[in-house]
């Protein structure tokens, strides 16, 4: 019965109805959206990361240098020994290449319970008898037994007994055997399967679930001056690399600028064949580290200067950096493995010490359509394909898993994104939660005549409340299962529909009974709970006095408590430095840390200025009140101060609904652009300009220092030469010396191109440093870290070595004028600056190693236009250019949380923060009528014209819109900039702090506009209200 | 209108269209109030007494046949002519006292003087005064409807609908939420005042001690057939 007098209520009262349900929907729809968002987002995080990645997965197969040493080792009868039994181990070790072994070692440290037999050892058959104990670890050093050497060809058989002091199983675990030499001192367990031939382990990698591609990859070093052609030598270090056509095909760095690999010819790099004036068909001479040469036919040329699979550091030290060398040879696997290697296994064996043995791995691509999931599942399925590549190698492989440790980082984004993400949404769910609530005192307060109807016929209170509970059950229902479906609709639209499909079901179910239930519970207890507090109430309460009722909060003072929280949490996380944080780092392996406490803060700052705004709004609005007079003024003006003076309550409250939407809205369009704003300037700091442009290798012409003016053509105001390498100058002081990365700019234009603030210059800033530079040609400015390892200070000297390891080496003395943190333009890093004039007259056979400009125009379409001419200019006079524009760095930012959609989310934000502006204000506007409808009535019977009782509504309700727009914009201002302070660590640079003026005037127009329909519409309903039936009613 | 109040309904009916049908407020009538006079309506619930206090207020229209008040036909005027005829020529009073709470009551009696946009001789704070004094509330002149008792509330209503001193006066149970006591009051004062200002009153009443202040009674009865004349006196 009750159920279906609710039903009916529902039913009859359409516009209630809809008002009430639209506040639950949006609230539902917002709370899921931002889930979905999230679990969408959460895969395309997962692309983002492992999209820049160059290879997936490396295995690399160490192969010895030198000779080829294989031993063996057989336990013999019985293996498996009781306490105080013993048996004998025997040990065979063969040299299976083709230059001698020196100085062949073996160990066997037997693990506790097992002891060598003293005087049991034998080489050949002839007894180890010099040593004491266990002759193959020996000594404070464990020092094996050196064999000698080694011919090739020959083996020799080693042989000793153990003895157990408990039960064990003798085997290759319980013994330990190992063996060395002199060009491979890195010990090799003994029965190691004989090493597979690189191809045929890509193939069996190839093979593997999971792997898109494997390919073999051989590398070396060469020394300097190794390549030789038309009687030109190639000054400067050279590589040698070996891939085949399917590797150079997969890899679009890798540019055959003219013709194709070949089996037995080589490619050469673009450098190269310029320094060796080579061209297709031409021989070059390769003088590999035997001092024996190889000449190939030059089958084909390539830039390899952007190759990063080729060039990223596989040292420890510096992992992935990307470090050139232009003198560049690819030859064809086959000759990298029946020449190169076998030079490098001479040299070794000739005494000659290789520093840097050839490395020869095999390079994975994954199937990324497998990692369609968030970063920590998808490192799950990387971490079981990089076991399943393991172990299709030999033991002594190791694996680099580039991926999986992208993906870590990539999963601790994803993590601080969600919480990052919730608390983005947590202001949109509470404002839905307090929308409901608003919502639902306006109805209740419309539905107080109806309950006293409902109690005079004899309801209870108990009655009251199933109805309340059976409508707020309804309504809340059907408007979360709306608000689900318009959420994830949301969610699509603004991620895009195959962001969603990638992501986890199971996760896309659990943000859908989360978002629905948490709206369910949250929006339905805000209404149920006004309902009630309604019901609660004297029916017949004093309408006056309820009209100027003070509210509860205000009567707490919960705004200024809060006001005092936020100020006292202020001051502690300023003082602890909890805003400072720790940025990620794909390099370091690091995600950001955010301390996600700290988000309360602009939580705290948004509520309690919005009730503070609504407090000062009360406060104002109360002292317009006008004393008692019967000489009422103009109706339309005395109307509206009287009530705004002596109803000033309801416009507050009205109004902090509304600030608290545009303070979100204002503070959302304040961090999204701060954040854009940051993440330009981060990515313009690493690119050192708005672009860079690099001579390409391939170029016709050559790009001196003065060329800058050439590329200040349209839509670029300056450009400014740069001479840069890694480790291109070694700086010695009087305490050591160092390789280093020497940055040689022009101290007049850099400082007007380059971004410096931020780079932390030491006394007086960059104008003095850049000063210096310009006023003293002996000047050097030198990085904080590279002074404190040369313990030099500022005055000091130092003997700089200029085009380190070239034909043109020369050394300097400079001076130190200045220190620095760190210089924009080197995201490798600057050890040191000096004037590139003083570089060019040291070694003026060097070029710049590229340019940077500033463009007219800071937008995207500027960067186009200046790129266009550059490219236009550069194809006129036969130049070739590579050009590097800042938004080109920002796409390819793998670190940290650059993937995330911040401006999606906020889109999603701001389009149901205004969609509940809309309705607040509709709902306000709407309260009114519902509250005020035989005031109203009685107006007109009194003779008021209709358009006066609309201007009257309208008057109130932009008074609401006005005051709480205002109020908006300065609480979403202040809690905008806490939003920035927590999420500073999400920036290379302190953020600065942008308030978008166009996005607050949207957020504040529309809050406008909303009014003006809603009291539009009002008046047209206030026409059609049925006076002779609201007159009569008590 | 011409100073003649005088209210002629011809053949009114209203008819309300529904989702169940056409239903019908108000049966056929036709019925005169002379200039001056007073007249009770009564008749049973839902027999369109209120709907006939709206169509000669001008608050709604007929379905079919004409209102005139003073010769004028206000069921003819347009909207902001009907409005201009409430705000000049009209008092009304109602069950519920109707008064905006957030008013004072002089604010309340005042306001009608500004939407009327009259001017008096006195000004409209001794107007006001004279009013509420002459209805007995003038102590009460400051205080919010919320604060005075419900049969002074009504006082204030009534001033409310004299201050602006309107050729018609229409009453929808002025006195339905009253005690006896003051009820008797009320209606006594309402009728002095029609008889002090010559207006012409149309009250609609449940009480027939109440509709024997008046001049004459009419009775509507449902369904409505015809115009009874009961002659009250």
């Amino acid at each position: 019965m009750l159920a279906r007098y609710v039903l009916a209520d529902l039913v009859r009262n359409p516009r209630r109805t809809l008002s009430t349900m639209v506040g639950v929907t949006l609230g539902v729809g917002l709370f899921c959206g931002v889930l979905f968002f999230v679990d969408g987002l959460s895969a395309s995080m997962t692309q983002r990361a492992v999209a820049p990645l160059a290879i997936d997965m490396q295995l690399v197969a160490t192969q010895p240098i030198g000779a080829a040493l294989t031993m063996t080792q057989t336990v013999g009868s019985p293996d498996h020994l009781a306490a105080g039994g013993e048996t004998s181990v025997a040990l065979e070790i063969s040299n299976t290449g083709e230059v001698e072994a020196h100085d062949v070692t073996i160990r066997s440290r037997p693990v506790d319970g097992l002891t060598v037999v003293p005087q049991s050892a034998e080489v050949d058959g002839t007894p180890i008898v010099e040593i004491d104990g266990n002759p193959f670890s020996h000594g404070l050093g464990q020092i094996g037994f050196n064999l000698g050497t080694l011919a090739p060809g020959d083996s020799r058989h080693v042989g000793y007994r153990v003895t157990a002091g408990r039960e064990i199983r003798v085997d290759d675990t319980a013994l330990q055997p190992t063996y060395s030499s002199r060009e491979n001192p890195i010990p090799v367990a003994a029965n190691e399967p004989p090493l597979v031939d690189l191809r045929e382990l890509a193939s069996r990698i190839a093979a593997l679930d999971g792997v898109a591609a494997a390919s073999p990859l051989s590398i070396t070093d060469l020394g300097t001056s190794r390549l030789t052609g038309a009687g030109s030598t190639a000054s400067g270090p050279a590589k040698i690399f070996a891939f085949d056509d399917a590797y150079a095909s997969r890899d679009d760095t890798i540019q055959m600028v003219d013709g194709a690999l070949s089996a037995d010819g080589a490619v050469l790099s673009a450098e190269a064949a310029a320094a060796l004036r080579l061209s297709l068909g031409d021989t070059v001479s390769v003088r590999l580290p035997d001092d024996s040469t190889i000449d190939l036919v030059v089958t084909g040329i390539a830039d390899l200067s952007r190759a990063r699979s080729l060039f990223s550091s596989r040292r420890g030290g510096d992992l992935e950096t990307f470090v050139y060398t232009a003198n560049s040879v690819v030859v064809s696997p086959g000759t990298f493995a029946d020449i190169v290697q076998p030079a490098f296994d001479r040299a070794a064996a000739g005494g000659g010490r290789i520093k840097a043995p050839p490395i020869r791995e095999v390079d994975i691509a994954l199937t990324r359509g497998l990692l369609n999931a968030d970063p920590a599942t998808a490192r799950l399925e990387t971490s079981r394909i990089g076991g399943d590549v393991v172990a299709a190698g030999s033991p002594s492989n190791y694996l680099l898993d580039n991926i999986s440790n992208t993906l870590d980082v990539a999963a601790g984004d994803a993590g601080t994104a969600k919480r990052l993400f919730l608390f983005l949404g947590v202001p949109g769910g509470l404002l839905a939660a307090m929308l409901a609530a608003y919502s639902g005192t306006v109805l209740a307060e419309a539905q107080r005549r109806e309950q006293a109807m409902l109690r005079v016929r004899g309801a209870a209170r108990p009655h009251l409340l199933r109805m309340l509970a059976l409508r707020t059950g309804a309504l809340t229902a059907v408007g979360s299962a709306i608000g689900l479906a318009f959420g994830y609709l949301v969610a699509a639209a603004i991620l895009g529909k195959e962001s969603l499909d990638r992501a986890n079901p199971s996760s896309l179910v659990a943000s859908a009974v989360l978002g629905t239930v948490g709206g369910f519970l949250a929006t339905g207890l805000a209404l149920y709970l006004t309902g009630r507090r309604s019901i609660n109430q004297e029916i017949n309460g004093d309408r006056a006095r309820h009209a100027i009722i003070v509210p509860v909060w205000r009567r707490a003072r919960v705004d200024l408590i809060g006001v005092a929280v936020v100020a006292v949490g202020t001051g502690l996380a300023v003082r602890s430095g909890a805003f400072d944080g720790t940025p990620g780092s794909v390099y370091f392996g690091r995600a950001v840390t955010l301390n996600v406490a700290l988000l309360v803060l602009p939580l705290a700052v948004w509520i309690t200025g919005c009730l503070l705004g609504a407090r000062i709004v009360g406060a104002i609005l109360g002292r317009t009140q006008p004393r008692s007079t019967a000489a009422v003024g103009p109706p339309l003006t005395s109307l509206y101060r009287l009530s705004i003076g002596r109803r000033p309550w309801s416009i507050s409250n009205g109004a902090f609904i509304v600030s608290l939407i545009v303070g979100l809205a204002t503070c959302l369009a304040a961090f999204t652009s701060s954040y854009d704003a940051a993440k330009v300037r981060d990515a313009r700091y690493a690119t050192g300009a708005d672009v860079r442009i690099t001579p390409s290798p391939t170029s016709g012409r050559p790009y001196t220092v003065d060329d800058a003016k050439v590329f200040e053509t349209r839509g670029i105001t300056a450009a400014t030469p740069v001479v840069y390498e890694l480790s291109n100058v070694i700086l010695r002081s009087a305490r050591t010396s160092d390789p280093a990365n020497l940055a040689a700019v022009d101290p007049v234009s850099y400082p007007s191109v380059a971004p410096l603030s931020g780079s932390g210059f030491t006394g007086g800033g960059p104008e003095a440093a850049f000063r210096a530079l310009r006023e003293d040609p002996t000047a050097i400015l030198v990085s904080e870290e590279m002074a404190n390892f040369l313990r030099a200070k500022v005055g000091d000297t130092l003997q700089v070595v200029l085009a380190r390891a070239t034909e043109v080496q020369v050394e300097v003395p400079l001076h130190i004028t200045g220190l620095f943190e760190r210089l924009p333009g080197f995201p490798a890093g600057a050890d040191a600056v000096m004037a590139i004039s003083g570089h060019t007259a040291a070694v003026p056979s060097k070029n710049p190693d590229f340019f940077l400009a500033v463009t007219e125009r800071s937008d995207r379409g500027g960067l186009r236009t200046a790129v266009d001419s550059l490219r236009a200019d550069a194809a006129g006079s036969g130049g070739e250019l590579q050009i590097d524009t800042r938004t080109a760095t920002l796409a390819s930012d793998q670190s940290s949380l650059a993937a995330l959609n911040i401006a999606g989310l906020i889109q999603l934000d701001s389009t149901f923060s205004l969609a509940m502006a809309v309705v607040t204000i509709a709902i306000f506007v709407f309260g009114l009528l519902l509250q005020r409808r035989r005031e109203y009535i009685t107006l007109r019977a009194q003779g008021l014209e209709p358009s006066t009782i609309r201007r009257l509504i309208a008057l109130e309700a932009a008074t609401v819109a006005v005051a709480g727009a205002l109020v908006g914009v300065v609480v979403g201002v202040v809690m905008g900039s806490y939003f920035v302070m927590v999420l500073r660590p999400l920036f290379v640079l302190s953020p600065g702090y942008v308030v978008p003026v166009d996005g607050v005037a949207i957020a504040v127009g529309l809050v406008i506009l909303a009014t003006f329909g809603s009291t539009t519409a009002a008046a047209r309903l206030v026409n059609r209200l049925e006076p002779t039936e609201l007159l009569r009613d008590e | 209108m011409t100073g003649d109040n005088t209210i002629v309904a011809i053949d009114l009916m209203v008819e309300h269209r529904t989702s169940s049908g056409v239903v019908r407020a108000l049966e056929p009538l036709s019925m005169t109030v002379e200039a001056g006079t007073s007249v009770a309506v009564m008749g049973p619930s839902g027999c369109g007494k209120s709907t006939l206090l709206g169509l000669l207020a001008g608050l709604a229209l007929p379905s079919s046949g004409t209102v005139s008040i003073g010769g004028a036909t206000i069921s003819g005027l347009d909207e902001a002519s009907r409005v201009a005829f409430r705000r000049r020529d009209l008092g009304m009073v109602y069950q519920a006292d109707n008064l905006l709470p957030h008013l004072t009551v002089e604010e309340n009696v005042g306001l009608q003087l500004a939407i009327c946009e009259v001017t008096t001789s006195a000004g409209p704070r001794q107007e006001v005064a004279r009013v509420l004094d002459r209805l007995g509330i003038g102590e009460l002149a400051r205080r919010l409807p919320d604060q005075i008792s419900g049969g002074q509330r009504q006082r204030a209503a009534v001033a409310r609908a004299i201050v602006h001193g309107p050729s018609v006066m229409l009453a929808d149970e002025p006195t339905g939420a009253l005690d006896g006591h003051s009820a008797q009051v009320v209606i006594e004062l309402l009728v002095e005042v029609q008889r002090e200002m010559n207006a012409t009153l149309v009250l609609v009443t449940h009480d027939p001690a109440i509709a024997t202040n008046l001049d004459r009674t009419v009775g509507l009865r449902r369904p409505i057939r015809a115009l009874e004349s009961l002659d009250a006196r």
